[in-house]
């Protein structure tokens, strides 16, 4: 049960009216944010920049997105990402790696690289070494690392929002 | 273009007034049937705001261009420094500040009287001539509270409005309210009568009518939980305050939430004010 009000269209602040469907639809997620629509004139742009296609491609972006939620054991933003990683061209062997329903290793060593900087990012930030840097820019530039980076610490954001509230993945 | 200048415009062009409304509080020593904000003395969240956060909100109100102060709740003398307050608010802007009435000892009088120099009204609620009609809306002894308070507030020189709300009354009730107040020397301009509106305890017990988009002037309303359309919109039902209405969590500068306040309503149409007074 959700310790936030889902709202529906019709009761939502109408600056928040535009985040909802034309049929009244929006995700759970939305429904609990637009208690505070004054965040949404920049949390939305944000967040539909960063999990968009970018310098990095929606693919990799999705695997990171999966991975910081499962570490984060966030029951919302797996249910929202597996599908989505599936259909952005992440493939059912390494969705189950990072879900750890198999060895990371089981990942080719460009994800297997970039998902061991992601972990550490996540758990451990400080133990993040020269040469782990080092290996994840031999498959992404600087910039793309920038990129995930945010994306890491928005999904973080959204991790403990969606668990600490309660978010349902339905509703 | 400033904020200043686009509250002068969308003010021209009828699209919102330029009164700012203030929630002192949501706490109130009655109970009635048709309250907007399921006001009562044992309410659990008081939402209400300090005098601080009152005068400056007027303050910076004032700077951007508001015309005058409209001050409702719940009831405003269940706050303790109130006459100070208003006196405080109306001798910044001019003030119509909304009561019921019932809670003017001798001494609270006495603290009112600086008001009687101010541009300042108190407007308040009257629903009929007969004593238990009246009271029957509003609580017990709620006629005779009123009937004391009136004119001794206008013996102090301190301006009186009366605020009706219909329900069921007749039309030879409302006019023998009007006998009344006449009686008082209070004139028909000084008069408001307004049908119930179906949001917050009155939605909930089936009165009033609900109001269409245009049907209510925008005027913006300060409350404990944000900025809203108007002053009918920060209404509570089952104790959660409705938000379909809000349109900023933030109060503080004052110009944030009125550059929202803009932005909206000058995407809606221009409508008839036919409720301006709450309450
Ligand atoms: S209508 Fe006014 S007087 Fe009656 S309970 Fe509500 S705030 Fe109090």
């Amino acid at each position: 049960m959700s310790r936030l009000r889902l709202l529906q269209r019709d009761e939502a602040p109408l600056p928040a009216r535009s985040i909802y469907g034309a049929d009244g639809s929006a995700s759970p997620l939305k429904r609990s944010l637009a208690n505070a629509p004054d965040l949404l004139e920049t949390l939305l742009p944000f967040l539909g920049q960063i999990y968009d296609e970018g310098a990095v491609d929606l693919a990799t972006k999705e695997l990171v997105v999966v991975r910081v939620s499962q570490l984060n054991a966030c029951r919302y933003c797996l249910a929202a990402h597996r599908p989505l990683a599936l259909e952005f061209g992440v493939d059912e062997q390494q969705l189950a790696a990072v879900c750890d329903e198999i060895p990371l290793d089981s990942l080719a060593d460009r994800e297997r690289t970039i998902i061991e900087w992601s972990d550490r990012y996540v758990l451990d930030p400080g133990a993040i070494t020269d040469e782990l840097v080092a290996r994840v820019l031999d498959y992404l530039r600087d910039d793309q690392m920038v990129e995930l980076a945010i994306l890491i610490g928005a999904t973080q954001m959204l991790n403990h929002f969606c668990t600490a509230f309660d978010v349902p993945p339905t509703a | 273009m400033s904020t200043q200048t686009t509250l002068e415009t969308a003010v021209e062009e009828g699209r919102c007034g330029d009164r700012l409304w203030l929630y002192a509080t949501y706490h109130c020593n009655l109970a009635c049937g048709y309250c907007l904000t399921e006001s009562m003395p044992a309410i659990a969240n008081r939402r209400t705001l300090s005098a601080e956060t009152m005068i400056r909100v007027v303050r910076e109100a004032q700077e951007l261009g508001f015309g005058a102060i409209g001050i409702t709740g719940g009831e405003l003398f269940m706050l303790p420094g109130a006459a100070e307050t208003l006196a405080e608010i109306a001798s910044i802007l001019p003030t119509v500040a909304l009561t019921n009435a019932t809670l003017f000892t001798d001494r609270l009088l006495a603290r009112l009287e600086p008001l009687a120099e101010l541009d300042i009204a108190l407007q308040i609620s009257l629903d009929s001539d007969e004593p238990d009609r009246n009271d029957a809306f509003r609580g017990p002894e709620n006629f005779a509270k009123v009937e004391r308070a009136i004119p001794a507030l206008l013996e102090r020189g301190i301006t009186v409005r009366i605020a009706t709300t219909v329900e069921d009354q007749t039309e030879d009730e409302l006019a023998r309210l009007c006998v009344l107040h006449r009686s008082w020397g209070i004139s028909d301009d000084d008069h408001i009568v307004r049908g119930v509106v179906r949001r917050g305890r009155a939605e909930l017990a089936g009165m009033g009518v609900t109001p269409g988009v245009t049907d209510i002037l925008p005027e913006l309303t300060i409350t404990a939980d944000g900025a809203f359309l108007h002053p009918f919109g920060p209404t509570v039902r089952h104790g959660v305050t409705d938000l379909d209405l809000l349109v900023s969590r933030q109060v503080a500068p004052l110009e944030r939430a009125a550059e929202r306040f803009l932005r909206l309503v000058s995407d809606q149409p221009v409508g008839t004010d036919v409720a301006r007074n709450i309450r």
